[in-house]
């Protein structure tokens, strides 16, 4: 990963005790800056804040539900991997809305420790190279500008 | 001696003809299940959280427990206290425990709610607190619709009556899951239960109450009509209000009704007596 700084993930779960639980193993098996939220619009305002690298949500939650809270997600920060832990009961309408919110990847509850770490650590890496290659057109960008300044200035010396 | 309460079928009235008796008990019993059926997506979120947290925090656990003593036996190999590290594990591994423990009280909690309706044989008439039966029926469909709907219970604790604990919780769970499908979107649910003042013989009257739809004019003449439903095929059986007042009224000897308005909410009464009349004084 080029990003020297720990890559960010941002929990949301309006059970405390699922967030416990996968703060306490991301922590012990990784290096990642763990933002956990009970309430999606915490989570919304968060990311207002500054970039994450993965957002991992519920589905079921009071007041606004997980699809809903990557669909605003999107819209704030569009290259952050989009990740859905959800109870079987509504993996269908999961399953029917993931080309909606560009879903990176569904997990089903209860979860399993090393597919979430697989999945969040192939979401890290696609964030990074999606801003990576950002960045590298930027800086193309740049350079053409200055390419393109440094003509016309050769053209007006000469004429 | 007391006299014995008359032997009941499964839907709670003393039974005629066995042929019917037989038919009306698999009916009865068939709307049970149904009822249980519409829970299971809400039991199923329920326990799966817990369900998750336990897996998981049993797989940290152990990982942090054989890195915690590699950390202290080498701490102790060079005479040294233990280190940072180690306290940061111990203090993951509580906070695990914690989780695990409510993790586990929240899954009894749904089994033991779960077993009050499913105890096919309990068909004695006893004494049996009211806030318990309705706190039973409450947590599970609380499990159903908790992230969307508010369940309020203002019950007097002590209040106890002569009933038949499961039939009486059958009703419970049908009034509260007919609440929560009238619900659309977010509301709440009030169940109140209190005794009534100055009533011979001595009354309790449960009152469920939500913030739903409310129910037509058109069909508030019908709603107690077994096959009469406004629900759409696979929600609704036309059975549970019907069968409900026959539990409540033939059973119980007690009354149920409801106030409702449109848009507004709907609010269903059960009012019964503490002591059940024995044959004699039918």
């Amino acid at each position: 990963m080029s990003d020297s700084k720990p890559p960010k993930v941002l929990l949301v779960d309006d059970e405390e005790m699922v967030i416990t639980s996968i703060r306490a193993f991301l922590s012990l098996e990784t290096e990642y800056e763990i933002l956990a939220h009970t309430k999606p619009e915490d989570a919304l305002r968060r990311l207002e804040e500054g970039p994450v690298d993965v957002i991992v949500t519920d589905y079921l939650m009071p007041r606004m539900n997980g699809l809903h809270l990557l669909a605003e997600a999107k819209k704030r920060q569009p290259e952050a991997a989009r990740v859905l832990l959800t109870g079987h009961a509504d993996k269908q309408s999961a399953i029917e809305a993931i080309n909606a919110v560009g879903l990176y990847q569904y997990l089903e509850k209860p979860w399993d420790n090393a597919q979430l770490l697989l999945v969040i650590n192939g979401a890290i890496e696609r964030t990074r190279l999606l801003r990576g290659l950002a960045q590298k057109v930027d800086e193309l960008d740049a350079a053409h500008g200055q390419l393109k300044e440094a003509q016309r200035r050769l053209i007006r010396a000469f004429l | 001696m007391a006299e014995q309460p008359p032997v009941l079928s499964a839907d709670g009235v003393p039974g005629a003809d066995p042929e019917i008796r037989q038919l009306r008990d698999k009916l009865a019993e068939a709307y049970r299940l149904v009822a249980l059926g519409q829970l299971v997506t809400g039991v199923v979120h329920e326990i799966n959280n817990p369900i998750g947290s336990i897996v998981s925090n049993n797989e940290v656990s152990l990982r942090a427990l054989s890195s915690l003593k590699q950390k202290l036996d080498s701490a102790r190999e060079n005479g040294e206290p233990p280190p940072q590290k180690a306290i940061d594990l111990v203090e993951t591994l509580l906070s695990l425990a914690a989780v695990d423990k409510i993790a586990c009280e929240r899954i009894s909690a749904v089994v033991r709610s779960l077993k009050t309706f499913s105890r096919v044989e309990e068909r004695d008439l006893r004494t049996a607190r009211v806030c318990e039966l309705l706190r039973d029926a409450g947590k599970l469909v609380d499990c159903q619709y908790r992230r969307r709907i508010e369940l309020q219970i203002e019950i007097e604790e002590m209040i106890e009556i002569e009933c038949y604990p499961q039939l009486l919780s059958q009703v419970f769970l049908n009034l509260l899951v007919n609440a929560g499908q009238a619900i659309e979107n977010e509301g709440r649910i009030t169940i109140r239960a209190a005794s009534v003042s100055g009533s011979a013989p001595a009354e309790v009257e449960i009152s469920i109450e939500d913030t739903g739809k409310g129910i037509a004019a058109e069909h508030r003449s019908r709603i107690f009509e077994a096959g009469f439903t406004t629900k759409p095929v696979g929600v609704g059986t036309g059975l549970g209000l019907a069968l409900s007042r026959k539990l409540i009224e033939e059973t119980h000897h007690g009354r149920i009704w409801f106030t409702s308005e449109e848009g507004r909410g709907t609010t269903f009464h059960v009012r019964l007596p503490v002591r059940q009349p024995r044959p004699s004084q039918l």
